[in-house]
């Protein structure tokens, strides 16, 4: 069974009445495990694509499966639920909470599942170790590079041991050299952990790694590259 | 760590959660002192009459209270003061035998109320012996009188001063006598001041043809607060001859008054905290705009609408209690020095006492107004912090990431 299924995912927008076709009819699906970029030029639909997948919006028709379970018709409350236990989310501009350091960023999705205060201080450290981030554990975002908050908003992500993990844009704000060593820390999780990676971007150095290349063109699926 | 969260979020723009906090502070010690003065004037005021002449029970002969004609009178009091000595709740007490009269000196004449008394048991139920300017207290010998100094003023009269009583007898005569001032006292109260003459039992029994009957029994307690169920027992113990009357039933404008004003400090309470509540929906707002790229981060990574809208009702509560902690504190040292040496109200003091209310004020806090106080911030925090917090939960979480 894979893990994300969409069919004939269709969404449109109204900008100001005029009706935007964002998506016209995505099928795709992705298994477990999978290291995946879609990619396109900027208006193409990669945003709102993972958006769907993401449990952050839902189809205007066509519907999302994650895990098998159809996520189209669940309500607000519901897809919160569903994204704290099975998506973490990486985004362009980090998004950590200013006020919490590195280490309670990271905890606060886990207090959010209600996982006990010990447990998610030593699954916060761990993960924090193995992403090599342990001396960041009390520094503020303002006290942090880009590539450092990153690495600690991937750290987030993963520590609640989600279905797939969505990022979008995640180079986006740093250098090629930082970007990279972000995209290795990922690649490295993704190998020896098996955990699946969606990606958005049009970062050239993202998409050279992309073990699967989803090229989406005016909100169709124009390629699917293994 | 919603808590930990919550308090860092108030302090992330710290000069305006400071200004709320003043506005908060200030409220607060302004309840508190407006409190604790009108508190402390009202048993200023309720202390003053217990203390000058109501006492905290009486006991008359039943329809005295409504209609006090001096036939309306206690034949033996023995049967009285037998349950008041069975009572050890009762402090002290004091047969009086009272009669509405004219006390005429030679050059004017006032209406008064002539009280007979054993000097010994009034003056351990009432102040006017404390209150005395000049002179002395009665000391049980006939033909001696203490006046107010407002009805000796009227009557032209001083110490050592003859003045002549008039007031009607048990069978139906003029019964006068003839005193000397030996004392002029002065009550908190110019209008007791000006009615209430103190002579010897005796001798007023003997003016009116009285026998050995006395008007009423006016009793002190050890607490004041005992007096409606002391006054149930006596009630019950002397039957329906007589009535038994707390200071409650005596002073019922007073005592209602009391009610008025507790009343009063709700509508206060609510000025305050309307005032208060505006510029906290106005913090609580600018810091929800402020933040609606991270509430949609928030949302994004799953936490649910309740709990967002109780992060912001959170913060609104830990800057209310912040508030009252300090507010508290400082009104509370406003107040201290105020009780201690009171309020000089001095250039007042002929319109306080008119009132009944001596020149200097004794602000008083009970525990219950600082519960109250406390109370009042963090409820109105909270309310204040609704509008905001739906705001925060209606975003949609991808716009919201989106905002810049």
């Amino acid at each position: 069974m894979s893990t994300i299924r969409t069919v004939d995912l269709e969404k449109t927008y109204s900008d100001n009445g005029v009706p935007v076709h964002a998506l016209r009819g995505v099928s795709i699906e992705v298994e477990e495990g999978e290291f995946t970029v879609i990619a396109g030029p900027s208006g193409s639909g990669k945003t709102t694509l993972l958006n769907m997948i993401g449990a952050l919006d839902t189809p205007t028709r066509g519907k999302v499966f994650l895990d098998g379970e159809d996520i189209s018709e669940l309500n607000r409350n519901e897809l919160g639920e569903l994204r704290l236990k099975k998506i973490g989310f990486v985004f362009q501009a980090y998004n950590l909470i200013p006020v919490l350091s590195a280490l309670e960023n990271i905890e606060f999705t886990m207090m959010l599942a209600g996982v006990p205060e010990k447990e998610r201080h030593e699954r916060a450290f761990a993960a924090m170790e193995k992403l090599h981030i342990a001396e960041l554990a009390k520094k503020r975002p303002n006290e942090m590079s880009g590539g450092q908050q990153q690495r600690v908003a991937v750290a987030r992500a993963v520590v609640n041991n989600p279905t797939i993990i969505l990022a979008d844009e995640p180079t986006a704000n740093l250098d090629s050299e930082t970007g990279a060593d972000l995209l290795d820390m990922m690649e490295t999780m993704n190998r020896e952990h098996n955990i699946t990676f969606i990606f958005s971007s049009h970062d050239p150095q993202v998409i050279d790694r992309a073990r699967r290349l989803l090229i989406l063109k005016d909100g169709k699926i124009a390629e699917d590259r293994r | 760590m919603l808590l930990k969260l919550a308090w860092r979020n108030i302090w992330r723009n710290s000069r305006r959660s400071i200004l709320v906090l003043i506005s908060a502070i200030v409220g607060l010690i302004a309840i508190l002192l407006y409190e604790s003065l009108s508190m402390g004037m009202i048993h200023q005021m309720l202390g003053n009459q217990i203390g000058s002449h109501v006492t905290h029970i009486q006991i008359h002969k039943n329809g005295f209270n409504d209609n006090k004609i001096i036939q309306n009178n206690i034949a033996d009091a023995q049967e009285i003061t037998a349950a008041l000595d069975s009572e050890n709740r009762i402090k002290h007490y004091s047969e009086r035998v009272l009669s509405y009269g004219i006390l005429s000196s030679a050059s004017s004449a006032s209406g008064i109320l002539l009280a007979g008394v054993v000097p010994d048991q009034e003056a351990q139920v009432t102040i006017i012996k404390q209150s005395l300017e000049e002179g002395r207290y009665l000391s049980g010998e006939k033909h001696e009188i203490v006046i107010g100094q407002k009805l000796a003023e009227k009557l032209e009269v001083g110490l050592g001063d003859k003045v002549v009583a008039m007031a009607s007898s048990l069978d139906g005569d003029i019964g006068s006598d003839v005193f000397r001032v030996v004392g002029i006292y002065r009550t908190f109260s110019s209008d007791f001041d000006r009615v209430h003459g103190f002579v010897a039992l005796e001798n007023l029994q003997e003016m009116l043809d009285f026998g050995t009957r006395i008007s009423e029994v006016a009793i002190l307690l050890e607490n004041a607060n005992a007096s409606q169920s002391v006054a149930s027992i006596l009630k019950e113990t002397l039957g329906d001859r007589y009535e038994v009357l707390p200071y409650q039933e005596l002073l019922p404008l007073l005592v209602m008054q009391v009610d008025v004003s507790r009343q009063a400090m709700f509508v206060f309470y609510a000025i305050i905290g309307i005032a208060m509540i505006f510029g906290i929906i106005n913090t609580m707002l600018m810091s929800v705009l402020e933040r609606i790229q991270e509430f949609g981060v928030l949302m994004a990574v799953g936490m649910k609408n309740r709990r967002l809208f109780n992060m912001v009702l959170l913060e609104a509560l830990l800057l209310g209690i912040t508030g009252t902690i300090i507010g508290l504190i400082l009104g509370y040292l406003c107040y201290l020095p105020l009780a201690t040496n009171g309020m000089d109200l001095r250039n007042f003091s002929d319109g306080l006492g008119a009132l009944g209310i001596g020149a200097i004020i004794y602000p008083e806090l009970t525990p219950q107004s600082v519960v109250n106080a406390a109370l009042i911030v963090p409820i109105f925090s909270v309310l204040g912090a609704i509008y905001p917090a739906i705001r925060a939960v209606r975003l949609n979480p991808i716009s919201a990431i989106r905002h810049v």
